[in-house]
């Protein structure tokens, strides 16, 4: 039943709710030590899987793993492993931040004592120390959202599942999340994140898994993310000796058109052969003034997938 | 966030089950502290003291004058905390876990090593727990009629008990309802019609089947009368004359209730009444001379007494011999034959233990099938 690797390990689940199949086939690797993100549209059953690997659901079909045990027949083995934050903030109105952390430690089967210490440490983690006395309705939702978050620690779980935690979160929370997560990675947790935001991944993000229409449709790491055909734009002054510069490289570019202000976008296969262009244009006299990747790693994967978005 | 704080004194998570007693007391705080800081709770309280207070002080007036003062004011202050005990019970219980699973609150429990019976449990004596409340509320009035004496402590302290013991039941039915609903508003409907079921339902249905065991009797009824040759033309006895006893036999359909009392069983004022062991009056210390009227004191029950009263005679069947005393003595306590009351709270133990059993496997996770409209999370 159990095996020494830790982290999650998914082969062929399936799942359906009545006739509508959720997941219909997913294959999903999470090492320990690593970010693993999990990407795909609304309704592609990422809510669904995080639910199989909290031990909230059964699957129909297929083995999972998560810290070396089976979820349907050893739940406590596994919940007593998992962090799990849930998309949805489930809030105890009265209750206070504190009390919340110790609640949930105690029914971890944490001792008092050390519940409340561990609750104080994450309150400073989070940053919600001036709420730990307040009773949760007053903090606002990012605030909530972090409180989740240390939820999802108290028991110091080997392995952490967080649907969409960086929602509602403010730019400066987000970088805390972030380093907070690399950390966690750093000391063996294995993380996974379900996000949206796909320029946030792009930096917590060691790999990555696509989801789309209930089935795992790539998997790939954030290396080899960025070492994939990219496109760039390119802004120079004027573009009408961009264009002729361009051209007579033999590079092909289209006009972007969703932008306020015109740019190129060139297709480049590998960082060396945009260093190359950028460095063959301004030997060429063209003033350019801006160069850079067009979306982010996993973002340029998500489109080049062509999955169709609901 | 910046600094990720390992746990004070690392030590490998325990997976062993957790201790029964500890878990349960932990839902229990989790679910009295937001009773306690809510509005709602205090609100009901305070209703429920006025309500109960005004009824009391309603009864005072009225059976001021009669005898049995005490004993009939406790009666019904014990059948009034019980009938509104079984409309505020549900209201406590029965949103307890569909309540947590809309809020969201539900999921987060079920990921943490706590067993659903655990849980169940937890909910189940918080709600008990906050009922008992409105029990405790009343106490003031009952004692009240306690003091004004004709109540042994044996009956109020049985009184109370079984009090405690029905809102114990009418809680742990809308707790076992409300895992298996979807949605709290149609729990607490759900739990208020079982509640019903049992109250109300129990006597229709008992009314309905005194039909069922209509047999025609021949009954002998006695009664005391005048001789005839004592009655004049007008129809006045001479003030001579003696009464004497006549007897006098006719056929009519009768239903034999001691068949089909058992229907009764499980209402929740039976339970209450028919375990209570009212001190009755010595067998002819009321009514009952043949001459004229009786100046003891009548036996008058108060409400929970009547019923108890009424289940017995039912219990005994119909009574095809009345003898001169009885017609002369109105009404005559019964003695207690089989006590009916452990046959109700066994089917009452039953319902509410099976849908609490039924609830504890809906939660039991991971789930594999979900009702329809069910969202985890």
């Amino acid at each position: 039943m159990t095996n020494d690797y830790g982290g999650i390990v998914v082969e062929g689940v399936a799942r359906s709710f009545g006739t509508v199949q959720a997941i219909r086939d997913i294959d999903f690797e999470a090492p320990p030590g690593e970010v693993t993100a999990l990407i795909g549209p609304n309704g592609s059953g990422k809510t669904t899987l995080m639910l199989i690997l909290a031990s909230l659901l059964a699957p129909d079909l297929g083995t999972v793993r998560v810290a070396g045990f089976d979820p349907v027949s050893h739940p406590a083995e596994v919940r007593s492993r998992v962090g799990w934050m849930p998309d949805t903030l489930g809030v105890w109105d009265s209750l206070t931040s504190l009390e919340v952390l110790k609640t949930l430690g105690a029914l971890y089967g944490m001792s008092a004592a050390d519940s409340a210490r561990r609750a104080e440490e994450l309150l400073v983690s989070v940053n919600l120390t001036e709420f730990g006395r307040q009773p949760a309705r007053v903090l606002s939702r990012g605030q909530q959202q972090r409180l989740s978050l240390a939820r999802a620690l108290i028991h110091d779980p080997a392995v952490l599942l967080l649907d969409e935690p960086a929602s509602g979160l403010d730019p400066g929370s987000r970088v805390e999340l972030r380093s907070l997560l690399r950390s966690l990675a750093a000391d063996g947790k294995t993380i996974v994140v379900s996000s949206h935001v796909l320029s946030e991944l792009d930096e917590i993000a060691d790999r990555a898994v696509f989801v789309s229409r209930g089935q795992s449709v790539k998997s790939q790491t954030l290396d080899e993310a960025g070492s994939q055909t990219r496109r760039y734009y390119v802004q120079a002054e004027p573009m009408s000796a961009l264009a002729e510069a361009l051209s007579s490289y033999g590079v092909r570019f289209e006009t972007r058109g969703d932008s306020r202000r015109e740019e190129f976008l060139v297709q480049l296969g590998s960082t060396a052969e945009a260093s190359w262009l950028l460095r063959t244009l301004v030997m060429s006299d063209v003033v350019v003034t801006a160069f850079a990747p067009a979306g982010g790693a996993l973002e340029e994967t998500y489109m080049s997938l062509d999955t169709d978005r609901r | 966030m910046s600094t990720v704080t390992e746990p004070s004194s690392p030590q490998p998570v325990r997976t062993a089950a957790l201790p029964f007693r500890s878990a349960v007391r932990t839902i229990f705080v989790l679910e009295m502290k937001q009773r306690l800081r809510g509005k709602g709770w205090y609100w009901m309280l305070g209703i429920w003291f006025v309500v109960i207070g005004f009824i009391f002080v309603l009864g005072t007036g009225v059976i001021g004058t009669m005898d049995n003062q005490g004993g009939i004011l406790f009666d019904l202050i014990v059948g009034f905390v019980l009938l509104f005990g079984l409309l505020v019970a549900p209201g406590l219980s029965a949103n307890a876990v569909n309540g947590d699973r809309a809020g969201g609150t539900l999921a987060i429990l079920q990921v943490t090593l706590i067993t659903p019976g655990q849980l169940l449990a937890g909910k189940w004596l918080a709600s008990w727990v906050g009922s008992l409340a409105f029990l405790v509320l009343s106490c003031p009035f009952i004692f009240w009629a306690l003091a004004l004496g004709g109540v042994n402590l044996q009956e109020a302290l049985v009184s109370l008990v079984m009090l405690a013991v029905e809102l114990g039941v009418a809680c742990a039915i809308g707790v076992g309802v409300s895992s298996l609903a979807t949605r709290p508003l149609f729990s607490i409907v759900s739990t208020y019609m079982l509640v019903a079921l049992l109250a109300v339902g129990t006597v229709i249905v008992f009314g309905l089947s005194t039909l069922l065991v209509m047999e025609e009797r021949t009954v002998r009824s006695s009664y005391y009368t005048y001789p005839e040759s004592s009655i004049d033309s007008l129809g006045v006895p001479a003030p001579d004359a003696e009464m004497e006893c006549v007897a006098q036999t006719y056929t009519t359909d009768l239903p034999d209730t001691q068949y089909i009392t058992w229907i009764l069983a499980a209402n929740p004022f039976v339970v209450v009444a028919d375990a209570v062991p009212y001190t009755l009056p010595e067998p002819g210390s009321t009514g009952g001379q043949p001459m004229g009227y009786s100046t003891g004191p009548f036996y008058t029950p108060g409400v929970m007494e009547t019923i108890s009263q009424g289940v017995r005679s039912a219990q005994a069947g119909p009574d095809l011999e009345v003898t001169c005393e009885e017609s002369m003595g109105g009404v005559q306590p019964l003695p207690q034959g089989v006590p009916i009351w452990p046959l109700g709270l066994g089917i009452q133990l039953l319902l509410a233990g099976g849908l609490l059993l039924i609830g504890r496997r809906r939660l039991t996770m991971p789930a594999r099938r979900l009702t329809q409209g069910t969202r985890i999370a």
